[in-house]
């Protein structure tokens, strides 16, 4: 150094350059923004083993921090690992000890010692991949299974025989409390079935067993399925028709209880695989007057029995009025049925090809029982109850007391169609794609994914250059990520081949809206990221 | 006095050390119209494999390149022509050094080098803009790493995974 230098460094305080050589440090510091990357993983990405992994390991090029390791498992759920080592550069993690077969998905995310956190997946599988769930035929939690099927059963009971009972009440028996107590039981069981199908609902959901029912979770993932408006409406059906039942007889009543009536009807159209169907401009008002008719048929079955069991005036003027208005009710109930069914089922094959069509066959069997037994009651009996014969009157209480049980059975076999896929679903289970356009000011990628849904999928791109001209890139990698499930970005070199770059196999552990993105070598020198989003079918 | 300069130094190396991941410049400001000598950093290998290969493409605008040698490395340079003619002590010069290969050497993912070049940054650069020295480095089993990623508008260097080393243009000095 020369004495220059001496001179001009011993005027600089120490102060200042202590400050230049901080200012410079986080210069150097933004400029260069270290992060460390991910070397080798053990099991390694989408690698399968035969048997669990006793522990994960993930070597990183510098000394790293987790701040949150995510398993998802074969079944979906998802957990944290807080069990790890950090040995130098390495990661070691220890997985719980129960891992079955099938796919796992490891989610990473760390710092590195400059703070810069990073992420990825790593995706391994025990024995053999997951299959396509819906290809492949799922255990079946039958105690989850019955859950629904009580609670539908029960949302049904609130619905049609206690809506439609607090209508009938109204509408045909001149608001009339003979039959209250059991309309009020009724829409008991309708809030209770409501809250349980949301429970349950949540349970088939996630995948998890009955005795997970009481963790918040299973109920939020519960209500954010189709179901969860149902849910909502329901309940406020079942209120409405309490309300009207307390405003005792009159227009608020009548008017509330009518209110309630399209309510309840709402809610079922707002989901199951009716309401799903397309075309969804006939499907949906389809369910909405099938589920209205039917509410009015039997919702008026239990107050008729409660005045006739009581006799009186009233009982033969109640009749009159439902049997008046009543034809045009099951005119459309079985119209919207129709519709519905032909929809649904497609062919007549799918009649007694498919347990949905068998489940249909069955309730339409109960159906012209109930029929009968009301024509019986309409052109036997009615003229007859009406003048109060005592005979007439007997045999109609049994006959709608018998009603009222087939319609309880109808009840029982519709719930269980929550179960059986419709023909409808089933023709179009053909493996289906999901294809994405992903374009940058260099290039223009068609993305194939198929099939669309959780498991194993093969993604292939036809990646040509943003003028349409062919483009031969170097390299091709696809980066899959899912912010919203948390899950870090899974990489893959794909394959140039026939039909374009492809992956052939990338297990997907979860549905929902994917980020895809291409990185496109173009050149040695030149690289293109091609980024969008797609939806995986659960 | 040396007390001090030692503080500053440490200061710096203890800054450093957290700016290793990537390939980057050990200079990060030069002015526009001067020699620039440009100190690639290897930090580590590919996926912890070593390093065979260190390739730098050489910015329009960057002209008279000299790379420095390395034993153990054979050193290839590829010529071309530059998109225009830049001025050499008053004589144009239209073509020189485009990119830079430093080959057959072997550098491990628990090793540290340096890869240097000198050259001059033409006088009608911005200042203020960033140049940036795209990298590849290419190891065993065909492995590569692209430090090759320039920020779009709006964007940050910090936001990409693969940043290219860039050293940012300052104005043209006084001599």
């Amino acid at each position: 150094m020369t004495p220059l230098c001496y001179k001009a460094l011993s005027q600089t305080g120490t102060l200042q350059r202590f400050v230049s050589a901080i200012l410079l440090w986080l210069a150097m510091a933004a400029a260069a923004s270290a992060h460390a990357s991910l070397n080798t993983t053990e099991p390694s990405d989408g690698s399968v083993v035969s048997t669990a992994p006793r522990v994960i390991t993930l070597t990183f090029s510098e000394p790293v921090s987790p701040t949150s390791l995510k398993l998802t498992r074969p079944d979906r759920r998802t957990v944290t690992l807080g069990s790890f080592v950090l040995k130098d550069r390495t990661v070691e993690i220890t997985p719980p000890g129960d891992l079955s077969d099938g796919s796992y998905l490891l989610s990473w995310r760390v710092v590195s010692e400059d703070g810069h956190p990073i992420g990825g997946s790593v995706v391994f599988s025990i024995g053999q991949p997951n299959a396509n769930p819906r290809g492949a035929a799922a255990d079946i939690d039958w105690p989850v299974c019955a859950g629904l099927w009580i609670g539908k059963v029960a949302l049904y009971v609130g619905l049609f025989l206690g809506v439609g009972g607090a209508f009938a009440i109204n509408w045909f028996a001149d608001g009339s409390g003979k039959a209250l107590r059991q309309i009020v039981v009724t829409l008991g069981a309708g809030f209770a079935g409501a809250l349980l199908s949301a429970g349950f609902q949540g349970l088939d959901t996630v995948g998890e067993p009955v005795s997970r029912l009481f963790t918040p979770t299973v109920w939020k993932a519960g209500m954010a399925t189709s179901f969860g408006p149902t849910v909502i409406f329901a309940a406020a059906a079942l209120a409405l028709a309490g309300l009207a039942l307390a405003s005792g007889r009159g227009r608020d009543a009548r008017w509330i209880s009518i209110s309630a009536l399209m309510t309840a009807a709402f809610a079922l159209c707002l989901s199951g695989h009716a309401s799903a169907a397309d075309p969804q401009w006939l499907m949906r008002p389809a369910v909405f007057l099938h589920v209205a008719a039917i509410a009015i048929w039997a919702g008026a079955l239990l107050p008729l029995l409660a005045e006739f069991r009581r006799g009186g005036e009233a009982a033969g003027a109640a009749l009159h009025r439902f049997s008046v208005f009543i034809p045009w009710a099951v005119l459309v109930l079985s119209l919207a049925g129709g519709v519905l069914a032909v929809v649904q089922v497609r062919t007549p094959a799918g009649l007694v090809t498919t347990a949905y069509g068998i489940v249909f066959l069955i309730k339409l069997g109960l159906l012209v029982l109930l029929f009968a037994l009301a024509a019986v009651n309409r052109w036997k009996l009615t003229a007859g109850s009406k003048k109060g014969e005592p005979t007439a009157i007997r045999l109609l209480v049994r006959s709608i007391a018998a009603e009222t049980a087939v319609l309880l059975l109808i009840f029982a076999v519709a719930a269980t169609w929550r179960f059986t896929p419709p023909p409808r679903t089933l023709i179009a289970e053909v493996q289906r794609t999901v294809v994405a356009k992903l374009q940058t000011g260099k290039a223009v990628a068609d993305v194939r994914i198929t099939p669309d849904r959780v498991g194993a999928i093969a993604i292939s791109a036809a990646i040509v250059k943003s003028d349409l001209s062919p483009l031969d890139p170097q390299e091709v990698t696809v980066v899959l990520s899912n912010p919203g499930a948390e899950i870090e970005p899974i990489r893959r070199r794909a394959q140039q081949g026939k039909d374009g770059w492809t992956v052939p196999d990338i297990a997907l552990p979860v549905p929902g809206r994917w980020r895809l993105r291409l990185d496109v070598i173009i050149s040695d020198f030149e690289m293109t990221r091609m980024e969008g989003e797609v939806e995986i079918a659960p | 006095m040396l007390k001090k300069i030692t503080t500053t130094a440490a200061i710096l190396v203890v800054g450093s050390t957290a700016a290793l991941a990537h390939v980057t410049l050990e200079g990060k400001e030069a002015p526009v119209g001067s020699t620039y000598k440009a100190v690639l950093r290897v930090p580590h290998g590919c996926e912890g494999k070593p390093t065979n290969t260190v390739r730098v493409q050489i910015p329009e605008g960057f002209y008279g390149v000299k790379p420095q040698p390395k034993a153990g490395w054979t050193l290839d340079k590829v010529k071309g022509a530059y998109a225009k003619a830049y001025d050499n002590h008053g004589s144009p010069v239209t073509e020189g050094v485009k990119e830079v290969v430093w080959s057959g050497g072997s550098l491990g993912d628990d090793e540290y080098d340096e890869f240097v070049l000198r050259g001059t940054i033409a006088a009608d650069l911005k200042a203020g803009d960033m140049l940036y020295f795209p990298v590849i480095q290419e190891c065993s089993e065909g492995l590569k790493e692209r430090w090759i990623e320039v920020p779009a508008a709006g964007q940050k260097a910090s936001d990409l995974e693969l940043p290219a080393p860039g050293v940012k243009l300052l104005q043209k000095t006084g001599n």
